[in-house]
């Protein structure tokens, strides 16, 4: 995410408390107080606001802090806890972050149903006279006409990332750079995501 | 803040010189909030309500719905979604998900619902479900409640296959509610959703108990402490499980799964045990009730051992039996043994159906006669008549008490259910 063209030149704006609370509310999908906000910078688990005149000002920095902390608070681990993960830079905080918004649930059961709604409609046993006919069964997926765009390979060696190793099936891994920027979940996130498949579509072709 | 697991022997004790059958009572109690966090502390919900407006939901049917609907909507805070989606041949997702600042376009989009069509039953619910996965929270409850009238005869429509998608579902996360509506539903297949969906099941016969029926939704999500709540029973030393009177879903685990831990309502479940002749001192079996709670990543459990004193088995028939386990037992049968009038009554024999129903009181009878016991007897008595007079109803008011003992079923009186 830090590599995302337009997050990097802007300098870090600058909140009043209320657009915090606003801020911080939207993205946790949970109410924030003063109070908590108060509470969290008294701890030091936020930084101490910055003052414009008599009025405390917060950055970039207490927001990223304030969502960490909730967003682990949240599944269940005690301030304590949390206090020394805080202290890493901004750039590690959105990292976990985003690490953290995506909950494996959230797309578990988002998955499941739009393979449920993608599923051939079940409940009608397929027409035998038909199947017959066919003398093929009936969910043979439609060969693939057009192998077309392949991907070409990335140039040059980028230097010093870090490789994450996912797992996703017994012997099928995927291998993700640090310095790959990942879209934000949502609809962007599921055209790449789409974008990806059909390339991996293209590759098994070629490898049959 | 755990609940409370009792373990009650019939008798307490077992022999050490011959076999015995153990029977156990086994009672589970939700944890009890400190009085000041009780109504501020409820998790957020997020709720889809799936209405079915199938043409048979025309005239007062459709007007409740929509009644219920609007007073659930103003029943809902900031911190709460809520979707409104409504199926016949069609499915329509009349308020996309959203967060309940204002009722207002909830109550302006609800009054826009009218009746139509067939019952794509499944394809209304998946769309519900849809809408609550997108904005899944951990933290939250994430519930679909599904209203119909009617039977499943657009889509996909069979019971199993149907319960086999809400289970999956709630697998992952979000549970299913199913409340029938009137004297049209398929009793089976909703008992089998909200049983896969780990949600309450409800009969309503008249519609203007729908409002109630909401209400007491909420106040259940709101006190509930644990979901997908599961007991595994692990007899040690050579004693063995010969039976679970209550009519429990096993899981993949090899567990039983319980209905949701509700605050004040406790859990009963019955065991049979088989033993060979006890030796002093040997724990008989384990007991691991296991669930999930909103906002805690890891499966939270709760571990017992039962051992009982040793006593010859001439002792051991001298000993008086703990009366109230006894009752609690009895109750549970008389719910399961209800399984077979209703598989009479599938037949066709209605005399088999009048004698079984005979036979669940008698036995009834020969207990002491409690409030509980007596009540109960009311009910069966009024199950005779009305088996005579509405074979339909009776034959789903049969089904709602056969499920009283697996999962959470509404009984229309309220949720305190101190009887």
């Amino acid at each position: 995410m830090a590599d995302l063209p337009a997050a990097a030149p802007v300098p870090s704006p600058v909140y009043g408390l209320e657009e915090l609370l606003a801020l911080a509310g939207e993205r946790l999908g949970e109410e924030v107080t003063p109070r908590t906000v108060r509470l969290y910078a008294t701890e030091g688990l936020i930084d101490r606001p910055g003052k414009d005149g008599r009025r405390a000002v917060y950055g970039q920095r207490q927001l990223l802090q304030l969502l960490l902390v909730r967003t682990l608070a949240r599944r269940g681990l005690s301030l304590t806890a949390i206090a020394p993960l805080l202290a890493a830079g901004n750039s590690e905080l959105e990292r976990q972050l985003a690490q953290l918004e995506e909950p494996p649930a959230t797309n578990a059961a988002l998955d499941y149903l739009q393979e449920l709604q993608s599923a051939p409609p079940l409940q009608s046993p397929p027409d035998l006279d038909l199947l017959e006919v066919l003398g093929a069964p009936i969910c043979q997926s439609a060969p693939f006409e057009e192998p077309s765009r392949r991907l070409s390979p990335r140039s040059g060696g980028r230097s010093s990332s870090r490789w994450h190793r996912l797992a996703l099936a017994p012997g099928v891994e995927l291998h993700l750079s640090d310095s790959a920027s990942l879209p934000p979940p949502g609809s962007r996130r599921e055209a790449w995501l789409q974008r990806l498949l059909d390339r991996l579509r293209d590759h098994l072709d070629d490898l049959s | 803040m755990q609940p409370t697991i009792t373990i009650r022997p019939l008798r307490p004790a077992v022999a050490g010189d011959a076999p015995t059958t153990l029977d156990l009572l086994i009672s589970i109690e939700p944890p009890q909030p400190p009085a000041e966090l009780q109504t501020p502390q409820r998790p957020p919900l997020n709720l889809a309500l799936v209405i079915d407006r199938s043409g048979s939901m025309a005239g007062e049917k459709i007007s409740h719905a929509r009644k219920a609907a609007r007073s659930l909507a103003a029943e809902l805070t900031s911190r709460d979604r809520l979707a409104i989606v409504t199926f016949d041949d069609e499915v329509r997702v009349v308020v996309p998900s959203r967060r309940v600042d204002s009722a207002l376009p909830f109550l302006q989009a609800i009054n826009t619902i009218e009746a139509g069509g067939t019952t794509a039953l499944f394809d209304g619910w998946l769309a519900g479900a849809l809408q609550v996965a997108e904005h899944l929270d951990g933290a939250a409850l994430n519930r679909v409640l599904l209203l119909s009238d009617g039977q499943a005869n657009e889509g996909l429509s069979d019971a199993s296959a149907i319960a086999e998608k809400v289970a999956g579902l709630n697998q992952r996360g979000i549970s299913t509610s199913a409340f029938g509506l009137g004297a049209g539903f398929d009793e089976d297949l909703m008992g089998a959703i909200a049983a896969a969906g780990d949600g309450t099941l409800a009969q309503i016969e008249s519609p203007d108990q729908l409002a109630d029926l909401y209400a007491s939704e909420l106040q259940g999500l709101a006190t509930t402490s644990g979901r997908r709540v599961s007991i595994g029973i692990r007899p040690q030393h050579g004693a063995e499980l010969v039976d679970v009177i209550n009519d429990l879903t096993v899981t993949s685990a090899g567990n039983l799964q319980l209905p949701n831990l509700r605050q004040g309502q406790t859990l009963q479940v019955g065991l049979r045990l088989q033993l060979p002749a006890w030796t002093p001192n040997q724990p008989i079996t384990g007991i691991r009730l296991a669930w999930d709670s909103p906002g805690v990543e890891r499966r939270q459990e709760l571990r017992r051992q039962l051992i009982l004193p040793v006593l010859s088995a001439a002792e051991l028939r001298e000993l008086d039996v703990d009366l109230e386990a006894a009752e609690q037992l009895a109750l549970l049968q008389a719910s399961r043994d209800r399984r077979s009038v209703i598989a009479a009554l599938d037949r066709g024999d209605e005399g088999a159906a009048f004698a079984s129903l005979e036979s669940i009181d008698l036995e009834l009878a020969a207990m002491p006669q409690s409030s509980s016991i007596s009540h109960e007897r009311q009910r069966l008595a009024e199950q005779r008549q009305l088996l005579a007079s509405d074979r339909n109803l009776s034959r789903k008011r049969l089904r709602h008490d056969v499920l009283r003992s697996s999962l959470n079923v509404w009984d229309g009186t309220n949720n305190t259910q101190e009887d």
